[in-house]
């Protein structure tokens, strides 16, 4: 196989859009929800399961705002089904994890154990130094 | 809850509406699905007016950028979409090059005629908008509304100082004589140094406030003490740059008339007056120490002088109009009850005084008589709406031959449709290409202006120029253009973009034949728009040929006006005798009063003799003229005798004209006495002749004789006018050796004075042949697809036996017909329009038949032949080549 050339444009370019591609601890949040909806996961629903597991109330358009953001980033894809009556006819957006989303998700939850298993256990136990 | 069995409650519409308004495809439907869901549980869980509250508030949460813009990807898409239809539009107007040439030459012609409207207007509206000061500046003017009431801005020399001395709120009045009196109007000038005099036009008297109140900037001289001192002169600029060039002539001298003993300062230069001034004098002769005649300067006899003011800032000009009455009643009717006039009552109930802005003077006169140039403002209007019309010509052009073109693009739009492009994509799309054409129409229209300007400047006589250096031409320009080409885009966009695919697909759109009725009251319009302007035009140049070719009571053919004769003084006599030795020369008269404008006149109040305190005043002209005057100008005597030299007491006699009987009621008019301060008899009747323009009434007249004046009229033998102002030349050249000869002929003085007219004239022509060619442009093209439609149908006929001639009628009858419905259309609104306008005469044509008949004869035959190249065509083509291919 070829090396990869550094200065080629594509590569330049990937990089560069994984370097902007960070995502904040809502966004990941939400992302772990979807993930946990698998084939319900739509603006909705998210919101619901959010403000079930964390406690805190979620505004809809926030949900969705991190939706769109996700999306363009390339963590999410969406297709449109599931109306329902309650919905007016209308369909969901339903969102599923890209292949990037569960390396993120996975890094992060990665990062965080190596971090707390290092943490020593007078710390966890609230002892004093 | 009441009514708990009733179907789900939904959420407030108009929020709904809203969402969907302004939130992108991509999340509207999802959106506003995850919504109603939540306020179907809220309705539960909170009630129904809990749940719309949060419902709204959710709904305006999302009026964030994330859910209005559309989607990111699309801009390029939209891009590739633009260079996608530009390209189409290119092939388009590539694949059909006479009907976009039609569509753009229309449009451009359109385009620029507005233009070129657009700066006349401009420039006729910008009139004394200049001065710092001006919402103060005014021109005061006389309101009489009585019987025989009238407007006129002449006053007494003293009117101005009373006002300024009166009334407190006045900061400044100024004086002016701005018409043909004393060294007002022309002169013979050279500066002191010179030998030779020129001749000069555009002197005036004023007071130095005069330039004060105009705001006139000054180049040299002091601004305040330019003509503040007696035998002051200020120059223009152009003008001191002709007599003194490159020098300051402050202080240098100057004489009128080669007059040793009239000489005059040089007070200082002012700038030049701007095009857009309603004044433009070239000089301006100090009032200060001038006095015409002993006691001219208290008495309220005789009214010359114009008055301008410049009030305080917080004057009240209607007040103060209220005021100036008291003026009228000490001074004016004060005057004529000391002189026992019998008007006194009249004039205290009656006599005006009004203040008119200095921004008005120019379109705003109507009916005051000065004699400063107007504009006016029906013209404009006329103009304006002419442009208007003729803009809307060409855009029936471009939709008339959009929608008439569908056919051929009603595929391209079925295809669009098919492989998924909105209505809102092809509306736009066709827009696009509007633009398209109204852009290349704008540059085009540019052009047309820049090479036409000078044309219309010499037609409407005015010096117009593109304001290229003005910052908002270019932003300006760029609307316009998107405004019209969107105007004009409209229609045939949202009728292209409604094609049904399957339709267009099927073959079943009918060929652009959906619309014909609406592309005929379009044609109908354009030819009716086209009609009422060659009516117009007939009946303008019809009202000019009776005003050059009528009988005007004097005989204005073959006559010579030698200017500047005054110079000759005792030698006119001498001079006379030697022209009237010349084989060519009928007859000679010397005087400063002609019947054209820009000579002398002299207006006076006349009675029967003895009764100024019993009858009422009538206005005359007092012409001072000699023996040889009437047959001069070949007017006719219908009663008594001319003067004669020989019979010592004709110096206090006069000759009237038939007005002048009939307006002082004279009984045996060579019986009788007149009067004004002196007192003459009549002694001869001469038939009314027109002396003022043909818009007014003659007005009485009386001439008294005189021997000499500035103008030397000579009548000459009809064959040898050449030679004869050869041979009078020479007898110029040896009385005035330093002066040249300065000439013109009373024909073209006359014309002259109808300028105004012939140029509404020619101007008009120039739109009537513009409306047509547009016209013309459209309906050649659209019978031209209306053939290219019926081809096939043509060919069959032909094939049956339909001879040419039938075919061409078949073809050409609904055309016709159309010119034939504008026509009905037009007559009665040329018959208005041009009463309206023949109004302005008091001796007018009479509005005749034959000119509708002319105009609809024209436009009809002009219809017929350009829709008749393409019927020929049509019906005479071989009908087996255009058939074989089915």
């Amino acid at each position: 196989m070829k090396e990869i050339d550094k200065n080629s444009m594509l590569f330049r370019l990937i990089h560069d859009n994984m370097k902007g591609a960070n995502i904040g601890e809502f966004e990941e949040l939400v992302l772990l929800v979807a993930g946990t909806l698998y084939d319900d996961a739509y603006g909705l629903a998210i919101m619901n399961e959010l403000e079930a597991k964390t406690g805190r109330s979620v505004m809809i358009s926030a949900v969705h705002k991190a939706l769109v953001r996700l999306e363009e980033k390339g963590f999410l894809k969406s297709r449109l089904g599931g109306a329902t009556e309650t919905r007016g006819g209308r369909d969901k957006r339903l969102y599923t994890l890209t292949p990037s989303a569960v390396k993120v998700i996975r890094q992060s939850r990665e990062t965080r154990n190596e971090l707390w298993s290092q943490i020593p256990k007078i710390v966890l136990q609230g002892g004093k130094i | 809850m009441k009514h708990p069995t009733t179907p789900p409650a939904t959420p407030p519409q108009w929020a709904v509406r809203f969402f969907h308004w302004f939130c992108n495809d991509h999340l509207s439907d999802a959106v506003m699905g995850d919504l109603n869901e939540l306020h179907q549980r809220n309705i539960i869980k909170r009630g129904k007016r809990k749940a719309d509250f949060i419902f709204v508030i959710n709904v305006l949460l999302f009026l964030q950028p994330f859910a209005i813009r559309q989607e990111s990807t699309s801009s390029q898409n939209q891009l590739a979409m633009l260079q996608n239809y530009l390209k189409m539009a290119w092939r388009t107007m590539g694949r059909h090059k006479t009907y976009t040439a039609i569509k753009i030459g229309g449009f451009a012609l359109g385009i620029a005629t507005c233009m070129v409207i657009y700066l006349f207007i401009r420039h006729e509206m910008s009139y004394d908008q200049q001065y710092k000061n001006g919402a103060n500046i005014y021109r005061v003017y006389n309101d009489y509304q009585g019987p025989d009431g009238g407007k006129w801005t002449a006053f007494p020399a003293s009117m101005g100082p009373i006002l300024k001395t009166e009334f407190p709120e006045i900061e400044k009045s100024a004086r002016m004589i701005p018409f043909v009196w004393f060294n007002a109007g022309s002169n013979l000038i050279r500066s002191e140094d010179q030998v030779e005099s020129t001749y000069e036009e555009g002197f005036a008297y004023a007071d130095q406030e005069l330039l004060e109140v105009l705001e006139i900037p000054i180049v040299y001289g002091n601004p305040l003490k330019i003509l503040t001192d007696p035998n002051t002169i200020v120059l223009s600029r152009r003008k001191a740059e002709k007599y003194f060039p490159g020098q300051d002539p402050t202080g240098k001298t100057i004489v009128l008339n080669d007059d040793p003993k009239k000489t005059f300062t040089v007070g200082g230069v002012m700038e030049n007056f701007p095009p857009n001034h309603h004044l433009s004098f070239d000089f301006f002769i100090t009032l200060k120490g001038v006095e015409f005649w002993p006691g001219e300067q208290a008495s309220w006899c005789c009214w010359n002088y114009n008055v301008y003011l410049q009030l305080r800032p917080d004057a009240d000009p209607a007040a103060l109009e209220k005021k100036m009455l008291s003026v009228n009643t000490t001074h004016n009717v004060g005057y004529l009850k000391e002189t026992g006039n019998k008007s006194a009552a009249d004039e205290e109930k009656y006599h005006k005084f009004i203040l008119q802005p200095v921004s008005d003077i120019y379109l705003k006169s109507e009916g005051i008589s000065d004699a400063i140039p107007h504009g006016d403002l029906r013209y404009i209007w006329l103009f304006g709406s002419v442009a208007v019309f003729i803009l809307l010509l060409a855009c029936i052009n471009f939709v008339n031959l959009s929608t008439a073109k569908s056919a051929n693009r009603a595929k391209e739009v079925g295809l669009r449709k098919v492989v998924g492009s909105f209505r809102f994509d092809l509306v736009r799309q066709f827009l696009m290409e509007s633009l398209l054409y109204s852009f290349l129409s704008f540059s085009i229209a540019i052009f047309i202006v820049i090479i036409a300007l000078p044309y219309f400047n010499s037609l409407a006589g005015k010096s117009l120029i593109v304001p290229w250096n003005e910052i908002w031409l270019w932003p300006a320009l760029l609307a316009s253009a998107v405004l019209i080409g969107v105007v004009a885009g409209m229609y045939p966009s949202f009728y292209l973009s409604a094609f049904k695919p399957i339709d267009v697909l099927k073959g079943k759109v009918s060929k652009g034949s959906k619309s014909s009725s609406l592309r005929g009251a379009m044609v109908i319009f354009q030819f009716t728009t086209s009609i009422v302007l060659i009516i117009g035009t007939f009946v303008i140049y019809r009202q000019m040929n009776f005003i050059l070719n009528t009988k005007i009571g004097f005989d204005k053919e073959h006559v010579l006006m030698i200017q500047g004769a005054n110079t000759l003084d005792e030698k006119q006599t001498t001079f006379k005798n030697e022209l009237l030795k010349l084989a060519s020369v009928k007859s000679v008269t010397a005087g400063d009063y002609l019947p054209v404008s820009g000579t002398h006149r002299d207006q006076n109040g006349f009675w029967k003799d003895g009764k100024s305190k019993e009858e009422k005043v009538v206005g005359a002209q007092l012409w001072h003229v000699d023996e040889d005057y009437i047959s001069t100008m070949g007017m006719k005597l219908l009663e008594g005798r001319n003067f004669n030299p020989e019979i010592a007491s004709d110096s206090q006699v006069v000759i009237v004209n038939q007005a002048m009987v009939k307006a002082m009621g004279l009984k045996n008019p060579l019986e009788e006495k007149i009067m004004n301060w002196e007192t003459f008899s009549v002694i001869g009747v001469v038939e009314d002749f027109h002396f003022e323009s043909m818009k007014e009434k003659i007005t009485p007249l009386c001439f008294a004789y005189g021997k000499r004046g500035s103008i030397i009229s000579v009548k000459i033998q009809s064959r040898q006018m050449t030679d004869a102002v050869e041979s009078i030349t020479k007898v110029w050249n040896k009385f005035m050796p330093h002066q040249p000869i300065r000439y013109t002929y009373l024909d073209e003085s006359y014309a002259r004075m109808y300028d105004d007219v012939q140029r509404t004239g020619k101007i008009l022509t120039s739109f009537a042949v513009l409306a047509v060619i547009i016209a013309c442009l459209g309906l050649f093209a659209l019978s031209a697809f209306m053939v290219e439609q019926r081809n096939k149908e043509m060919s069959i006929r032909l094939v049956l036996g339909a001879s040419v001639n039938s075919i061409f009628r078949l073809l050409t009858q609904n055309f016709i017909m159309m010119v034939f419905i504008s026509f009905v259309i037009a007559i009665p609104l040329g018959i208005y329009l041009m009463e309206k306008w023949l109004n302005d005469f008091q001796y007018k044509i009479p509005l005749t038949w034959d000119v509708f008949a002319m105009a609809g004869a024209i436009s009809l035959l002009i219809a017929v032949l350009t829709v008749s190249y393409q019927s020929l065509r049509a019906a005479r083509a071989n009908p087996a080549s255009r058939l074989r291919s089915e």
